[in-house]
């Protein structure tokens, strides 16, 4: 059961990583990297590693999320 | 025992209904046209979905004795109850004062076309 | 001819560099010396020769005390480079940026008031605790930093930075490098050796206090450099 679960984080992994290789809207490309940040906290949880997965929740899917935002609307939003 | 059995009957049952809101959220999300009601659906997925799969889990906390666990998993399911409306409330917000237009039937736009 | 050349070169260093990692002992393999030693080591007196339950916390923080020195010292240098390129100066960041007088939405503000206590105390939680359970100074840190940034974009630019207030900014961004510091010459006067920590079992509670204090330094510091950074980019240039 644990093991299918574990298949299913790291193709939705997978496939939000190249969601965001592929977007051209960087803010849509900011909130899918979101995304990604969040299944890998739960990724890193599975794998029994708490601490890492603290870390990448509140830098990966917060911080760096609204830095990637001040960015966009200091800048362009479409990759060119 | 009796209790047990009823108590994880209920956890079933509200997991069940979580369930059925995430689906109807998702189709929401993908059929309906334009971005608020698109927002309005995603709510639905996480103030009922997530909010009744979370008490249902609860229940079942209760039921094999986890009494601590399961008030932890009410206090993320009043947070989600609490910040997920608020979330959308402030995206909807934003994006009429940004000036996007809701999208309204043909007829009631004077007959033109999408 | 150049293209040619580079390729050379880049042959010339890859082919060294993929013959010493072939050498290597194979990954994750259970013979490996951090497999056969170094994590049992760890794991099984972690607790008693380190001083925290939280055997992360005993590898961050005691065993390899100086990596960790050294990477505080690395993220506060980050923090001057940032603002060093963006050309922002305390005058500039105190100003209001753009859209930020917006009518601000009662929802909003009042639920991020009810939640922002919870919040805070969960970062204290998470600081305070973290030699024991999941967490430590700089998940803490950073989600406190979140919540700054957090309040400065709900509740206004202003009440944000007076969270920081102006005078004590430099201090509360090198508070990580100054906790280390601290300790590390403290440790230096009472057992000899930069960042040592006391061995005796009579001296638990002096370990625990110098572990909690470099866990307030981290927290402190990386909250302070999380949300100098995000003003800093908000700021009209």
């Amino acid at each position: 059961m644990s093991e299918i679960f574990d298949l299913l984080l790291l193709v939705l992994l997978i496939t939000t990583a190249l969601c965001v290789i592929r977007t051209k809207d960087l803010l849509a490309a900011a909130v899918i990297f979101s995304t990604y940040s969040l299944i890998m906290c739960l990724v890193w949880q599975m794998r029994g590693a708490p601490d890492v997965a603290l870390t990448e929740a509140a830098v990966g899917a917060g911080v760096t999320t609204v830095l990637f935002l001040v960015t966009i609307s200091r800048t362009v939003r479409r990759e060119k | 025992m009796l209790i047990e059995a009823i108590l994880q009957a209920v956890t079933a049952v509200l997991v069940a209904v979580g369930l059925f809101f995430f689906l109807v959220g998702t189709v929401g999300v993908l059929r309906l046209p334009d971005f608020y009601s698109r927002t309005h659906a995603a709510t639905k997925c996480d103030t009922l979905g997530a909010g009744s799969i979370l008490l249902g889990l609860a229940v079942l906390g209760a039921s094999r004795g986890d009494y601590t666990d399961g008030l932890k998993v009410l206090v993320i399911a009043v947070l989600v109850l609490l910040s997920s409306p608020t979330a959308a409330h402030a995206l909807a917000r934003a994006a009429f004062r940004t000036g996007l237009e809701p999208y309204t039937l043909p007829e009631a736009r004077g007959g033109e076309d999408r | 001819m150049k293209r040619i050349a580079v390729i050379a070169v880049l042959v010339a260093a890859f082919v060294p560099l993929a013959a010493a990692v072939a050498q290597l002992p194979t990954f994750g393999e259970a013979s490996n010396p951090t497999n056969t030693y170094l994590v049992p080591r760890y794991l099984q007196k972690g607790p008693e020769e380190a001083g925290a339950a939280n055997v992360v916390t005993d590898v961050i923080l005691n065993y390899r005390g100086y990596d960790t020195n050294g990477e505080v010292v690395v993220i506060f240098t980050a923090l001057i480079a940032a603002l060093a390129t963006l050309l922002v100066r305390p005058k500039q960041m105190a100003a209001t940026p753009p859209g930020d007088d917006a009518p601000r939405s009662p929802i909003v503000s009042f639920v991020v008031k009810a939640i922002a206590p919870f919040i805070a105390v969960f970062t204290v939680y998470l600081v305070l605790h973290g030699h024991l359970s999941p967490g430590g100074g700089f998940q803490g840190g950073t989600i406190f930093g979140a919540l700054i940034i957090l309040l400065s974009l709900t509740l206004g630019h202003k009440y944000g930075l007076s969270l920081l207030p102006e005078r004590s900014r430099p201090w509360l961004q090198a508070a990580a490098v100054l906790a280390f510091i601290a300790v590390g010459l403290l440790g230096w006067a009472l057992c000899g050796a930069y960042l040592a920590y006391p061995s005796y079992s009579q001296l638990e509670w002096v370990r625990e206090g110098w572990l909690i204090a470099l866990e307030i330094g981290i927290g402190v510091g990386g909250a302070a450099i999380f949300a100098t950074v995000f003003w800093t980019m908000e700021a009209e240039p």
